[in-house]
């Protein structure tokens, strides 16, 4: 029975949508969290066009996952320096934020079979 | 602490410029063509659309399409040097020689579309 109710409070968890607040996350994205470089500095304002070819573009990026991501670097289990040190002083939903703000933009990302 | 952090990414990002320049020196050059051969072993998960990972952890697989292929080169990479975890992705990389990693990332970041194949 305890087992069933855990796993249950589990699907709950996984089944809630993610509360993040795009115009925050535009914010962060220009602004940074404290002092940390803003996205912006290297992914671009929308994340549509990073100034560099190893920055990931995140326009279009599911949701979830840019947020699964940044969160693993933040606990470490995905490891770069610079995403650390910028992730470090983020809170939680400072990182959904910024998910839902470049999940909304336009990019070439898109679905590929 | 405002100036530590700053700091602390400048000195990263420098660091990692200069990795970067290093090993863009010996890639090999991706062919999407010769990626047709080798995609099967991604659209399992990247080639469904909405696909999820599995319990415990779910969240969308990432998009691929369109993405700047040195960051795929480096994310492969990094799987493959286990700087990222993910289990399944981890074997797969461990599969791919430079070569592999090379032609995967000019298929996916030359894509154009769904039905995108040449």
């Amino acid at each position: 029975m305890r087992v069933l109710l855990l796993g249950l409070t589990l699907l709950l968890f996984q089944g809630v949508s993610f509360a993040g607040d795009p115009a925050k996350g535009r914010a962060i994205s220009e602004k940074g969290v404290a002092g940390a470089p803003p996205c912006a500095t290297c992914h671009g304002v929308d994340g549509a066009k990073p100034v560099a070819p190893e920055n990931p573009i995140l326009a279009g990026q599911y949701e979830d996952y840019i947020v699964r991501a940044l969160m693993d670097y933040k606990s470490g289990k995905r490891v770069n320096a610079v995403m650390k040190a910028i992730v470090d002083p983020m809170k939680r939903k400072d990182i959904e934020d910024v998910a839902a703000w470049f999940a909304r933009q336009k990019s070439t990302l898109h679905f590929q079979r | 602490m405002k100036t530590r952090n700053q700091i602390k990414a400048v000195v990263a990002v420098s660091l990692s410029l200069f990795a970067f320049a290093a090993a863009a020196q010996q890639a090999p050059q991706g062919d999407p063509k010769e990626a047709q051969k080798k995609i099967a072993m991604c659209e399992g998960c990247h080639g469904i659309a909405g696909y999820k990972t599995a319990y415990p952890v779910v969240y969308h697989v990432p998009k691929l399409g369109g993405q700047t292929a040195t960051y795929l080169v480096n994310a492969l990479n990094a799987y493959k040097q286990g700087q990222r975890s993910h289990p399944s992705m981890r074997g797969i990389a461990a599969s791919l020689s430079d070569k592999d990693i090379a032609d995967l990332a000019a298929y996916y970041s030359t894509a154009t579309g769904e039905g995108h194949k040449k």
